[in-house]
């Protein structure tokens, strides 16, 4: 007898409680506390960049390499980067739970952005602390030229 | 007994027991199940999930002399209730029910019911048709509610108790058979019941000490109606061909304000709150035939009235053919607040939009009086007297009688909740005392060959139209007004049908969630029931409550001040009805109230 | 005073009431034969004032009885006939077929997310484990003579949620419990959040606690599919979105 019952993804079986940490509430909240953050550092970051003084024309490298040499800026930056970075991956996170039928896929897809999160907000975060205009040893015609002639 | 444990499986039968088995998942089975349940190992076997239940359709209120807002008191509530029966009510029991009211509310609010309230925060409420203080003087506002979804609150609440308690559900089991056995004094006493588990189309016996039905009415006998497609008499069917009585069956109950065309219930809360029934000149028709509460009169005498009205020529609409049911004077604000659904109703059936216009009503067959015959205790008789041990029956499918010959509206909420809980409560007295009773050879083998029967019909005759042809003939023949006439034509129409109804065609032959096989079964209780209404309506020449004899026009209290009783004695499909139906009597009780003129 | 012909005048022609052809494409299954769903036409007559409903009675009554679906009081009041007509989740018998467009075929099939058992009846049971989970009745410890008493803006305060018939429409129109059908739903939340919000109610911590789970209230999206399916109009996902706050709040 042909049964294929059109079910539903898994079983109905709700795991036991656990006790541990609530991540789908931290989730949730982290998604509305960063987006209401992030609003406010990307508005201010497109404001400074290109409406401010010589609005899009000032932006060359020296302008990025002159707001990475203060402080605020620094984390200004380094904020941003993570906020947006685990907002989105967490949304992403939502779409691939939704659309990814099988577990295994489910799981690929999930590492891949885990992966790709934390190389990049690895780099992302090195970049912001450690750039250097001006790399001492560098060979001078790779040199910006506001950098003092070594 | 071994060989049928709980839990096995003999030849493709599943087997089980319980103390006690309520066959029903409304009001009634589950306020049992709520009172049975701690006791007992108890289960409830309902032919849909329970919150489907037709409870749920309910709308106006649940009566209760609690006088939270003005002067009330029990003994009031049950003159009310026997008048309004036409002192066809024993009266033993209508003091029982509008004793037992007041507790019955609380628990309710206990349990969670969300009622209106009134301004200092106690259960609001309202007026309803045929609720009088001090016997008959002006409306008394005795109706407890919940807007107008007081059946919807009660049916949610009971269900979330049963959750609570933990009860056994078996959901869409459709009980078919009551296997009685010979209790060894002549008489007979149930073993348990058997089901058909619609899911599968297996089978499932049911071993019980005690066994409570509470499977509701079977409206569907006619055509217009406020009962749901499901209320097919099932219950009231499988006692009947067990031989029991069944009383009062002629009694059936018309509800005045049922969308036109279509019988959806508008509940008389709306003239209890202020609604004004019209006929086509706008007259306020109730004020010549009712002075004193006007709309507000009983059902039965509201609903002759306006088949009345449109008789003689004063209906509305294009064909004359319905009146109106006014409430453009009220506050809309009022409306949203206390009757938010049926306003609803209006809007998505008829698209009309009752702030500003007058909603079409007629009549609609609404509630069985009679039933399964039992005593105050919810226990069932097999005759006058008699007591079937471990049997019970509840609701809307017994007949204790609380109704007479007409139910007063709330009073049926009441009914389910005070009855319930009796037969809850006995069931459960007994089975602490009660052997088990030891199941014959293959109790299902009647309900095997009923299914398979059903299921192997390959005829010509569409169960579908036999069943219109018999709503279209009860509505016309044994609706408000009745003759001797009229009965005739609709019994022999019941006659004909039957014999079709052996030629019927079933084209669904699997065996999971086969509801043609079901509605053919359906059918089968809807003839037998349809028949012994008619039966009985023509052996009572009188007019009383919703019986209306054109042909025998006042109430005769020497001839018939007493409850019918039908039984059946012989081959059903015998033409004559007189062949396999013998009516008996039995007296009324009578406490306080002796006869009187009915008034309003 | 008037001649016969003015005595009996014709019926006006705009007393026949017109009927009209529908097609309605429904997705059939039948277990004990089907490997998959598939789409079958049905040709029905019916008038403006039908229902889906009375389309589906029909096709069963007059053309092929093995058509299977639930119904009971047919005018919205017990939640059997929640379908998915024309891709939005409703009850057949509150949706008029005039309010659709007959010029095209109505579509029918079982709501989703849920075991479909045949052509329009899906397994409920998990619907209804997912109810009783979250303590769907009044916890409360004192045992008052009368009444407990509540005043009218406390019943207020939980009204809407009162009205739920539990017919999984929308439930069955969640994305999130589509996805593998774990999320409580809808449903199940707002029968919580009619105790929880209910004054005379003791155990709304316990309902809070049992929803502030992996697959309680954070994984709704508000998405607003259950406000639209809902047919008593009950505003779900603002209901939703209280039972969020209380969390948070630790109290209702």
């Amino acid at each position: 007898m042909a049964t294929t019952i059109e079910a539903p993804r898994s079983p109905y079986s709700r795991a036991p409680r656990s006790r541990g940490i609530n991540w789908e509430k931290w989730g949730w909240m982290y998604m509305r506390a960063s987006g209401l953050v992030l609003v406010v550092l990307i508005f201010g970051h497109l404001i400074v960049n290109l409406v401010l003084g010589d609005g899009i024309k000032a932006i060359d490298f020296a302008f990025v390499g002159g707001k990475w040499s203060n402080p605020f800026w620094q984390v200004w930056d380094c904020l941003m980067l993570w906020l947006a970075m685990i907002h989105g991956a967490n949304g992403m996170r939502t779409l691939v739970n939704d659309y990814a039928s099988h577990r295994t896929t489910r799981g690929i897809l999930k590492g891949a952005l885990l992966f790709s999160v934390i190389v990049l907000i690895t780099l992302g975060t090195l970049v912001i602390f450690t750039f250097d205009p001006c790399p001492a040893g560098a060979p001078a015609d790779l040199l910006a030229s506001f950098c003092p002639a070594s | 007994m071994t060989e049928y444990a709980d839990g096995s499986v003999v030849d493709g039968v599943h087997y089980h027991q319980f103390d006690i088995v309520i066959v029903g998942a409304g009001g009634a089975g589950m306020r049992a199940a709520i009172e049975a349940g701690p006791k007992a190992n108890t289960a409830v076997i309902s032919k849909l999930y329970p919150t489907r239940s037709h409870t749920g359709a309910a709308q106006g209120g649940m009566a209760a002399a609690l006088a939270n807002v003005e002067e009330d008191n029990w003994e009031w509530h049950t003159f009310d209730t026997v008048k309004g029966g036409d002192y066809l009510v024993d009266q033993d029991a209508a003091e029982v029910l509008a004793k037992e009211a007041i507790d019955a509310i609380y628990d309710l609010e206990n349990m969670g019911l969300p009622f209106n309230r009134t301004p200092d925060g106690k259960i609001d409420q309202r007026r309803f048709g045929g609720h009088t203080r001090d016997h008959g003087k002006a409306p008394v506002r005795r109706a407890c509610y919940a807007a107008d979804r007081t059946g919807h609150m009660i049916l949610q609440t009971l269900y979330q108790n049963c959750v609570k308690f933990g009860i056994n559900f078996f959901n869409e089991y459709y009980v078919l058979d009551l296997v009685m056995v010979s209790d060894g004094f002549g008489g007979q006493k149930p073993a348990g019941v058997v089901a058909f588990e619609l899911a599968t189309g297996d089978i499932h016996v049911f071993q019980a000490k005690a066994v409570i039905f509470a499977t509701g009415g079977f409206g569907k006998i006619y055509k217009t109606t406020s009962n749901a497609h499901t209320l097919t008499g099932d219950g009231v069917g499988i006692v009947w061909r067990k031989g029991l009585p069944l009383e009062d069956m002629e009694f059936y109950q018309f509800h005045p304000t049922g969308l036109a065309g279509l019988g959806i219930l508008l509940s008389e809360a709306a003239r209890g709150e202020g609604a004004i029934l019209r006929n086509s000149e706008g007259e306020r028709f109730m004020e010549r035939y009712a002075p004193t509460i006007k709309d507000l009169a009983p059902r039965d005498i509201v609903a002759r009235c306006m088949a009345l009205e449109i008789r003689e020529g004063r209906g509305a609409g294009p064909h004359k053919d319905y009146v109106y049911l006014d409430i453009t004077h009220l506050d809309p604000a009022v409306i949203d607040a206390k009757l938010p659904d049926i306003t609803e109703f209006a809007r998505t059936y008829l698209g009309v939009e009752p702030y500003t216009e007058p909603v079409p009503v007629l009549p609609t067959a609404h509630y069985a009086m009679g039933g399964i015959p039992t005593n105050i205790q919810a226990e069932v008789l097999s005759d006058n007297t008699t007591v079937v041990p471990g049997l019970y029956a509840a609701g809307e499918c017994a007949c204790v009688s609380v109704h007479g010959s007409n139910r007063l509206g709330t009073n049926s909420l009441l009914d389910i909740n005070v009855f319930g809980k009796r037969a809850g409560n006995s069931a459960a007295e007994y089975v602490k005392t009660a052997e088990w009773v030891e199941l014959p050879e293959d109790p299902a083998a009647g309900v095997r060959t009923l299914v398979e029967n059903a299921r192997n019909s390959n005829g010509t005759e569409r169960i579908a139209i036999i069943r219109r042809e018999l709503q279209e003939s009860m509505d016309r023949n044994a609706q408000v007004f009745r003759t001797e006439e009229s009965l005739t034509e609709v019994t022999e129409v019941i006659h004909n049908l039957r014999e079709r109804y052996k030629n019927i065609l079933v084209q669904d032959k699997g065996k999971r969630f086969n509801t043609d096989l079901l509605e053919a079964i359906e059918l089968g209780f809807l003839l037998d029931l349809a028949e012994v209404v008619v039966y009985s309506a023509r052996n009572r020449k009188e007019s009383r409550g919703a019986h209306m004899r054109e042909d025998f026009p006042t109430r005769d209290d020497v001839n018939h001040m007493q409850h019918t009783m039908a039984y059946l004695s012989g081959d059903p499909m015998s033409a004559d009805a007189g062949d396999h139906i013998r009516l008996d009597w039995k007296p009324v009780v009578v406490t306080r109230y002796q006869p009187m003129e009915r008034k309003y | 005073m008037s001649t016969a012909t003015l005595d009996s005048p014709p019926a006006p022609a705009d007393d026949v009431i017109p009927t009209f052809t529908v097609t309605l494409i429904i997705r059939r299954f039948n277990p004990d034969t089907d490997d998959e769903p598939t789409w079958q036409d049905f040709d029905v007559e019916m008038y403006p004032t039908d229902r889906v409903l009375d389309a589906l009675h029909k096709i069963k009554w007059e053309q092929d009885g093995s058509l299977t679906f639930r119904r009971s009081c047919a005018h919205g009041i017990c939640g059997s006939d929640a379908m998915r007509i024309n891709g939005r989740n409703r009850l057949a018998c509150k949706t008029l077929i005039k309010d659709l467009d007959i010029t095209k075929p109505i579509y029918v099939e079982a709501i989703k997310g849920l075991p479909l058992e045949k052509d329009l009846v899906v397994d409920m049971e998990p619907f209804f484990a997912s109810f009783r989970e979250v303590q769907p009745f009044l916890i409360a410890s004192s045992k008052p003579e009368k009444e407990r008493i509540q005043s009218v803006a406390e019943r207020a305060r939980f009204d809407d949620t009162t009205k739920c018939i539990l017919c999984a429409a929308c439930t069955s129109s969640c994305p999130v419990f589509w996805t593998d059908g774990q999320y409580f739903g809808p449903a199940a939340i707002v029968n919580a959040h009619r105790f929880i919000f209910d004054s005379r109610d003791e155990g709304a911590n316990v309902r809070l606690d049992i929803l502030n789970d992996k697959e309680g209230v954070w994984r709704c999206r508000t998405t607003f599919n259950c406000s639209e399916a809902c047919p008593r109009g009950i505003q779900v996902t603002q209901a939703i979105a209280e039972v969020k706050q209380a969390i948070m709040r630790g109290k209702p």
